[in-house]
């Protein structure tokens, strides 16, 4: 379409109008010859056709015009759905073209105004969140500190007692040490004393040996007398069995002499003799029993008096073997002991040794514990100023969700396409 | 009267020493079955047999088999033979008077008994068998 300005059409009017004054005056002319009047009608003609053309002319800007103005109205009051009608190529077209691309920019300002809002909206919400989630989270890290403060006082105050009580254990240990050393030394006496003792308890079975050997050697002749006093009750069992025939016989033959009479008289008297004699060799030979019964108790006596001594020593002897053997296993033991006492007092120095170490090491945790104890102070009153500054920055958030609230509203009294 | 004293059942008893055969020892008398207590078996000496009698036991009631070697005295009259075995034998004695067979007499302030072989064989005779 071809552009037609205001004035052109003012101008094409005109000459419109022009024209049709002239043919209105040469057609009043024509009907009439009366200059005046034909002058009236096309004056008239011409006013009336001014009025006409001027009319409808201003009729077409107004109405457009009205148009912008009731849209522009429209935008003002924030509806930016409205569309203006482009009927021509005049200067209003250009007004209108204006006005359309400042209501289409205002349209996608205020969509990415829209947009923006919402984004703030859902950042200030996010940050409200997050936030929130900082404010917990710095709380906890106060609870935290707090208790990673109480945790560094008392473990301040547990290295303290500890290292007190490893100062005191160090202090017995020395004291272990030195009773150590003095042990040693004792375990040392005992040692010497004890292989005294063993060499006193050898000597003694030497000795108990040579007696054992002279208590045998002085035994034996009382043993053959046993022996010989034995063979001297055999004999006297064969006397005693001796006279007892001889008593038989002599008895038989005074029983033949008896029988014989008269004749027998003589014999019977020869038989009671020998009777008589064998009943008195029978009881010489029963007193000769008691006294060889006699010597022979003494003899068995002496025997077991010697068999109990001989028992005894043998005792004695297994006793101070046994004490040899003791004495032995004292030596063997005590030489452990002395050299266990030994390692002990080394072992004991050298936990001492450590244990000075250790208790450095316990002060330096204890200078650590203080550390820790005054960094989580230092974080506790960092965490109150963070919370401070949070809650500065919940204000904010606040502040910037109400101005985000605030433009969602005026951003809800514009309405675009598709509202 | 020569008279052989023995002592049992402690007592002191006499026999006449007619009556004795021989006084034995070392013998061991054989048991024999179905007799009374008192009789210790029979022993065979110089071809005769004897009836050997516990003397501690027919007169008493204490044995008198209680010695180590006990004497066996050999009593032989009227074709009887019997052996008896005291507590201890005392010997010979002659005795001067006789009153029979239960006549009393002294020895040692104790009283001696004298009895007969046949006496015993009468006391033995009526013992009851296996008593």
């Amino acid at each position: 379409m071809n552009r037609t300005s205001i004035k052109n059409k003012l101008i094409l009017s005109f000459l419109s109008l022009l024209l049709i004054v002239m043919v209105a005056v040469g057609v009043a002319q024509e009907i009439t010859e009366n200059v005046i009047t034909a002058l009236a009608v096309s004056a008239a003609f011409a006013l009336a056709a001014g009025i006409f053309f001027g009319s409808i002319f201003s009729k077409s800007i107004v109405t457009r015009l009205t148009s912008l103005s009731s849209v522009a109205t429209e935008v003002s009051h924030g509806d930016l759905s409205k569309n203006i009608p482009l009927l021509s190529r005049d200067e209003i077209r250009d007004l209108e073209d204006v006005f359309a691309v400042m209501v289409k920019d205002l349209r996608t300002i205020i969509s990415e105004i829209k947009s923006v809002s919402e984004q703030i909206e859902n950042t200030g919400k996010d940050l409200s969140m997050q936030i929130a989630n900082v404010l917990t989270s710095s709380r906890e890290i106060d609870h935290s500190a707090m208790a990673i403060a109480k945790g560094s006082e008392k473990q301040s105050l547990i290295v303290q007692k500890t290292s007190l009580i490893v100062e005191k254990s160090v202090e017995q240990m020395d004291e272990a040490a030195r009773q150590s050393i003095q042990t040693a030394s004792k375990a040392d006496d005992a040692l010497r004393k004890t292989e005294a003792g063993e060499t006193n308890a050898r000597e003694t079975l030497n000795y108990l040996e040579d007696v054992l050997k002279q208590l045998a050697q002085n035994a034996q002749p009382i043993v053959r007398l046993s022996g010989k006093v034995e063979k001297i009750k055999m004999v006297m069992n064969v006397m005693e069995e001796l006279s007892q025939k001889t008593d038989l016989l002599s008895l038989n033959a005074s029983i033949e002499a008896t029988r014989a009479g008269e004749m027998g008289k003589g014999f019977a008297l020869v038989a009671n003799e020998i009777r008589s004699m064998a009943e008195n060799s029978r009881n010489s030979s029963q007193e000769i029993r008691g006294i060889v019964d006699d010597i022979f108790r003494d003899n068995e006596a002496v025997i077991a008096a010697l068999k109990k001594s001989e028992d005894d020593i043998n005792k004695g002897r297994s006793v101070i073997r046994g004490v040899v053997g003791t004495f032995g296993e004292m030596l063997a033991g005590v030489k452990e002991i002395a050299a266990e006492v030994k390692s002990v007092g080394d072992v004991t120095r050298s936990q001492v040794r450590e244990m000075r170490g250790l208790i450095s090491q316990f002060q330096e945790l204890s200078r650590l514990a203080n550390e820790n104890f005054v960094s989580t102070q230092k974080t506790t009153i960092g965490t109150k100023n963070q919370e401070g500054q949070i809650q500065k920055i919940v204000k904010a958030a606040k502040s910037l969700n109400a101005l985000s609230q605030k433009m969602a509203e005026s951003q809800r009294r514009f309405r675009l396409h598709g509202d | 009267m020569e008279c052989f004293i023995f002592e049992a059942a402690k007592k002191y008893l006499g026999i006449e020493a007619q009556y004795i055969y021989r006084i034995a020892d070392d013998v061991k008398p054989a048991p024999v079955p179905l007799v009374p207590d008192c009789h210790v078996g029979i022993i065979y000496h110089r071809g005769d047999l004897f009836d050997v009698i516990d003397a501690g036991k027919l007169l008493g009631k204490e044995s008198s088999l209680s010695q180590a070697t006990p004497y066996v005295i050999l009593l032989q009259w009227e074709q009887r033979k019997l052996g008896l075995i005291p507590d201890r034998i005392v010997g010979l004695k002659w005795l001067d008077e006789t009153e029979g067979a239960e006549t009393l007499f002294g020895q040692d302030g104790q009283t001696i008994q004298m009895i007969t072989p046949m006496d015993l064989w009468d006391m033995l005779t009526k013992l009851p068998y296996g008593s």
